[in-house]
């Protein structure tokens, strides 16, 4: 039999650089790996000494398209260090960012990244020519949620007015009721779109491998902003004990760091969510989930992209419970939050449209950073890529290169990967000019 | 029968449009929308042409002296064909704006006009850095984030952002960096001064997205007092 060797250096439509590499003869893999390359952040050693208001700010650059959850989960954090109690408009006008920002994300991974795989060409390019009209709808969909981002947020990313303590300037009920209305034209063009996909689903390869999957989980909804950290594989456990659950380390092929938790990696994003949580999603999403066939738990890393969509519906149907809940219960103009620094160490749990999210800080009496760890959901999903590459690519090795590589570059475009949001170590050692990696925070 | 009024027919940017005799390049184009900006023509007094900010000028490509002329003077001929995007004409224009913002007293936290500035939209348009913030921002006033006790960078930080965060009552981070001209700031860190603002509170908060000029601010900080 022939060798085959695929080096995809770097991979497209996926955020970072990262790169695939297989090297199979007579029908036998010598190497497997997903590779990550991209240079280290730093952005832990950056935010010391910087005082508690400008880290969530700071944060958010590490991700232009998870900004909104970077600053959550660094507001959690500093709020959680300091004891700072938050309104409860404050937490549901939260709650809207974060759906905000899921809208925002999952359309642009599903329409723009995912769809061209589908329709078997090579970028979204070609697809405005042959599919105008469910390009559009995309366009459509992503300027709504940038739109409601923009309101609640005060940007469409790298948000101003989410603030250690609540919200900054509380937007108006009229601008409010704009967002529903827009959310509400939101669900037909989202059918529309729902359908087309589901029409192409098909082109998704049938591929099983189990594993754990780790998100967030509450008793009373579809966890994002806030919970406990659930696994398919014990109970729930609180987020200060994050360490334990993530268990970093290094490996020489990458600049970012693998973790696992019970078994030989886990998983965490929209899948682990739904395969977690599904009951609770909202009724529309539920209808979706059954038309894809899409039931908990499912061990396809494919379905990430079916279950990103149901997300995107309940997204839409949550906002608007949510804005009905604020606008009944009568908004009121807060005042900006005051805040008083004091010395504590505070973790904090968000699940963004790639999974979970970890930030830790620790302050000094007067509020400046001593210490910062940001654990990135991509950083996570290194090791179950990794592993599914493993497991994928011997059922593969009969087809010819090009089909290989494509279908292994459909698998890591599936976890909607952030790679360069996940290069965070620290520590380089050049040693007689090869490199060794030693683990930093 | 009635009379059909005389037009005279020109080319804007390779499009045909009809004008009157007694018109100027610059009415025909205001007419159909094609934008020319202006500094020293005043709506207000149509039949004034000084013809001095030199921002209306257009590229004559037929019909007449070829190169730059001002269209605010310029009559309407026959067969006249001008160009209003060209290279040259924005190199001439940028050229204008920047001739101006050198002259320019950068006061803009007591110029009236702030808030709605068309020079600080023309350093926008033509990519100059050179105007703050504030040039850009409709909080002047009573409304300013500074006399409302927020930290707000932008005095101190480049425009070009139409005011983005300010403008919706968020203070400014100074993401498009502190300015470079000695001058504006040192004007500018007089608001801070009013504000009661200290020196540590000002260098922390703009140290985030301008580590390279804090020497600098410091320098002046000093200078000023604080």
């Amino acid at each position: 039999m022939s060798e085959i060797n695929i080096n995809v250096e770097h991979l497209t439509r996926v955020e970072g650089h990262g790169n695939i590499v297989l090297n199979a003869k007579d029908g036998t893999i010598e190497k497997i790996q997903w590779q990550v390359s991209e240079a280290p952040r730093l952005f832990e050693s950056f935010v010391r000494g910087k005082p508690y208001n400008q880290l969530a700010p700071i944060t958010s650059r590490i991700c232009g398209i998870c900004s909104i959850g970077h600053t959550l989960a660094s507001l959690k954090a500093t709020e959680a260090a300091m004891d700072i109690e938050i309104s409860e408009q404050s937490q549901k006008l939260r709650r809207l960012a974060i759906h905000a920002e899921n809208l925002q994300s999952h359309i642009l991974h599903v329409g723009y990244l995912v769809a061209p795989d589908l329709f078997g060409v090579g970028s979204v390019v070609p697809l405005v020519g042959s599919n105008p009209d469910e390009v559009l709808a995309i366009v459509k969909l992503h300027r709504q949620a940038n739109l409601m981002s923009d309101l609640i947020c005060g940007r469409t990313t790298h948000p101003t007015n989410l603030v250690p303590g609540g919200i900054y300037k509380t937007p108006s009920p009229y601008a409010l009721k704009d967002i529903r209305q827009n959310l509400l034209d939101m669900v037909p063009t989202g059918n529309a779109v729902g359908e087309v996909i589901l029409a192409n689903a098909g082109a998704l390869p049938d591929f099983k491998r189990d594993t754990e999957y780790i998100a967030l989980v509450t008793d009373d909804e579809y966890a994002l902003y806030d919970g406990m950290v659930g696994s398919t594989d014990e109970e729930p456990q609180h987020a200060d004990a994050y360490k334990t659950i993530v268990n970093e380390f290094v490996v020489p092929y990458s600049t970012a760091k693998f973790t696992k938790n019970k078994r030989d990696s886990y998983m965490v994003g929209a899948l682990a969510r739904f395969n977690l949580n599904a009951d609770k999603l909202s009724p529309l999403a539920k209808e979706w989930a059954d038309k894809f066939g899409l039931k908990p738990v499912n061990p396809n890393p494919f379905m990430n992209n079916v279950a990103q969509f149901v997300e995107f519906v309940h997204s839409i149907e949550d906002s608007v419970r949510i804005i009905d809940e604020l606008l009944d219960g009568g908004m009121k103009q807060e005042p900006t939050p005051k805040v008083t620094p004091k010395a504590g160490r505070g973790v904090g749990a968000v699940e963004v449209p790639r999974g979970l999210l970890f930030h830790e800080y620790e302050y000094d009496d007067k509020g400046n950073c001593v210490k910062a760890n940001c654990v990135i959901p991509t950083n996570m999903n290194h090791n179950n890529i990794n592993q599914d590459f493993a497991a994928f690519a011997p059922t593969l090795l009969d087809r010819p290169e090009k089909e290989i590589e494509l279908n292994l570059e459909m698998l890591v475009r599936a976890y909607d990967p952030c790679i360069s949001c996940s290069t965070h170590y620290l520590n380089v050692e050049w040693v007689n000019g090869s490199e060794t990696k030693k683990e930093g925070n | 029968m009635a009379t059909t009024s005389f037009k005279i027919n020109i080319v804007i940017d390779g499009k045909d449009y009809a004008g009157e005799p007694n018109q100027t390049v610059l009415d025909v184009a205001r007419a159909n929308s094609v934008d020319i900006p202006t500094l020293c023509f005043n709506p207000l007094f149509p039949e004034q042409r000084i013809g001095s900010c030199r921002l209306c000028l257009v590229e004559v490509k037929a019909g007449g002296r070829p190169g730059l002329q001002p269209s605010c003077t310029m009559p309407v001929s026959s067969g006249l064909s001008v160009s209003t995007i060209s290279d040259a004409v924005y190199q001439a224009r940028r050229t204008v704006v920047e001739l101006l913002l050198s002259e320019h007293v950068q006061k803009c936290r007591d110029c009236p006009v702030s808030g709605e500035c068309q020079f600080a939209k023309l350093c926008r348009d033509y990519d100059i850095n050179g105007v703050p913030v504030c040039a850009e921002c409709p909080n002047q006033g009573e409304g300013c984030l500074l006399t409302r006790g927020e930290l707000c960078l932008g005095p101190l930080t480049y425009a070009n952002c139409n005011a983005y965060c300010t403008r919706k009552g968020y203070r400014c981070e100074g993401c498009h960096s502190i300015m470079a001209n000695e001058d504006i700031l040192r004007f500018g860190l007089k608001a801070y001064k009013d504000a009661g603002f200290t020196k540590e509170e000002i260098l922390v908060a703009a140290k985030v997205f301008s580590y390279d000029s804090m020497e600098m601010l410091e320098k002046i900080m000093t200078q000023e007092g604080f």
